[in-house]
């Protein structure tokens, strides 16, 4: 195993750690819990941001994309350049997805068997088969610190026996994955844990990979369009049946209230492209919610985005600036990008300080009353936070909306179905 | 630099970082977005973007000419079809400079608050032959007047004179000396880099060098290359501006001192197969933020997917052209001067930086400037190394082009050693023939003594 995984501070199923890599040892003495993995790369950059600022910003992991970087440049010539941290100049950690979603979001013949997946180049048009051995070997060409197995992934919408289906097949995959795998000395990889909404599936998955002593593991096929109740009940599952002392990664989360939620109930790690994608349509991430810089309000504020943000930008540029850029210029996205992944790592930063310094309750609470003022806090949120045992009953309004606002959802707690969750996990 | 206050990719925090000095910014773009009066609400285009350095604007007009097919050029200014809503537009010198009462609240140089700004001038294409260039040249001479006017705040913007004229000599020197009556703080040379052969660009840049008062800026629009500015400066100019870093930089170009492979001359094409696995940064011997961190390899990987590539391509030729004239200035500050180099020395204006101008689709240009005045009696000793060493690595072959030598004949600076002794024919049918050429620079000098 070539990673370290130490707890140093727990709030009932949160927790916060330091994860020790082969490639880089973080000098920090608190590290993030929530490692945020930043971005994805097509070509090994991040759109619009350097490698030196994403340093400067707190970025501990770059996610790198297989199938795209396999494509161009080719694994071959990433592996004979020295791999990816050196050509991309990266010191600190990479993480490589396997592949496989890629091919299955972006080419539309791609045919999943028990091989692998066939899908249609997009280079030559031609078949082309990618296997879990292909996978794990394209990867240790990359070099990345962490690497992932190629599962089989199926879209949470779908209903019936695919979904049994691939999750078995991503079990058989993982034995060739490891099979395959030629540096387990210097790259982690991480099995995922698939089975839809179906926690029964779920459960099987997990004890499965569990078998497998992986140094981590992800909670897989999420993030695709599910409702937000079903969304946090399989992360919850997951965590409690996942082992405590390994990092937990729920793929594809996401925007700032699901990482505080599944922070809360004991995820380490996260990525989305949210915040970068977001930025190109020039909306900043704020503690209330979101800044839509495109809108004519914003023409003659002279504010900064967030006052209370640190940013580079935030210190630099106003709000009337970047209004002035974000339809014109490639500036305007890029300075929105370095603001928003700049506030999403400080999120990461102060769970992590809130769970060390015994806060987190009140980090949640703060967290919550500043998007929701109303006190319209989503049900899913209170159910979840109830699992997790985080009180928020002082962010959500006591009475029903409706009352005094007839536009406004009805909050309510929902004590069966956090019940029926609490008795799956004792199982 | 552009529309809004931008260089495409570069925040001005790096622009500082690379020695930036001055940023020039397009009054015509600026004013339809995000509009003269909203800058001035906001403090001023320097607080805007926030640049502490120096700015410069243009006066609008050749933007209009240059992009719209309904300019209209008149007495009164200049009319234009809005791209905004497509209605006619009026820019007089007045509008120019500032808000007239009961015009158009269009161009408002006062209001953008630059700490340069230009006169509106009659802009003529040089490749025009014709009653239209004197037409042109009077006018402007007449708007000057008519900008010295309008201008609110000569107390903190300086009010830059354009010498116009065409290629002609004649009209030039009339133009030359009429901006030099008005006693501007600065004079720029315009109507050039459009088109015109390199030995009548050049000739017109000496004669205006040779005629404008020694001791206030010289500022060749829209120049240029690194070639171009080396010759420029040689011959008594101060200040440029030019896309060319930044534009030749989204083509996946690289600007470089010598030729590194493939017998590119001063560029490097990082789309080039040839590029794909080199793992040498663009330039071995620059000391840039993207070439002591990214490979060459890198980079072509990135110029035809990514628009970093382009970024990291315009940081490292904007700090190319800084650091050539810094290297400039310094050679002539750091020479000795001999008393021969005394009487040969005409006009010098040494250079500390430059001007890059994004034109076009963006509107902010990107201006490193100078400001050192010069000394006269100057360091073109050093001055000499330092082109001759410019010349041998652009020219490894000795093939320098010929009016590149006959400048320098004029400007009084010694290139032989940079020059193959031999006619290149001799030794590579397919390189072209140096040749001096006494009878032209002769003329020229005779024309600056009348």
């Amino acid at each position: 195993m070539a990673l370290r995984f130490e707890i140093l501070g727990k709030f009932n199923r949160a927790r916060t750690a330091r994860l020790t890599l082969p490639h880089f040892v973080c000098q920090m003495p608190l590290l993030l819990i929530i490692y945020y993995i930043t971005f994805m790369i097509f070509t090994g950059t991040i759109k619009g941001l350097r490698t030196s600022q994403l340093e400067d910003i707190g970025c501990q992991i770059i996610l790198g994309n297989t199938y795209h970087l396999a494509l161009r440049p080719t694994s071959e010539l990433i592996d004979e350049l020295g791999g990816l941290h050196k050509f991309m100049n990266w010191p600190r950690w990479l993480l490589t997805d396997s592949g496989g979603f890629q091919m299955v979001s972006l080419l539309h013949l791609a045919d999943i068997t028990e091989q692998g997946v066939t899908f249609q180049s997009p280079v030559d048009g031609k078949p082309m088969l990618l296997t879990p051995e292909e996978s794990i070997q394209i990867q240790n060409r990359i070099g990345a610190d962490i690497i992932m197995a190629l599962d089989d992934v199926v879209k949470t919408t779908i209903t019936g026996p695919r979904i049994e289906e691939a999750m078995y097949r991503t079990l058989r995959w993982i034995d060739r994955c490891i099979a395959a795998h030629e540096r387990p000395h210097d790259q982690n990889l991480f099995g995922i844990v698939q089975g839809g909404l179906d926690p029964v599936l779920r459960d099987i998955c997990v004890k499965g990979l569990v078998d497998r002593k992986l140094p981590g593991y992800a909670i897989g096929g999420l993030a695709g369009g599910e409702d937000k109740d079903s969304f946090w009940r399989v992360v919850a599952q997951c965590t409690a049946a996942l082992p405590v002392d390994k990092l937990r990664y729920v793929m594809g989360v996401g925007y700032p209230l699901d990482i505080v939620v599944c922070s809360a109930l004991g995820a380490d790690m996260y990525d989305c492209v949210y915040p970068t994608r977001t930025a190109r349509f020039g909306t900043a991430l704020v503690p209330e919610g979101v800044l839509k810089l495109k809108h004519q309000a914003m023409a003659d504020d002279t504010q900064p985005i967030d006052p209370t943000c640190e940013c580079m930008v935030c210190k630099n540029y106003s709000r009337a600036y970047i209004h002035c850029l974000v339809t014109k210029d490639a500036m305007g996205s890029q300075l929105l990008s370095y603001h928003n992944l700049f506030y999403m790592l400080k999120l990461s930063r102060d769970l992590h300080s809130s769970i060390v310094n015994g806060q987190f309750p009140e980090f949640v609470c703060n967290f919550l009353q500043k998007m929701f003022p109303k006190g319209d806090v989503p049900q899913w949120v209170c159910n979840a936070m109830e699992v997790a045992g985080i009180d928020i009953t002082s962010c959500c309004s006591p009475f029903p909306l409706s009352l005094i606002d007839p536009q406004a959802r009805t909050v309510k707690f929902s004590r069966k179905n956090s019940i029926k969750m609490v008795n799956a996990k004792d199982q």
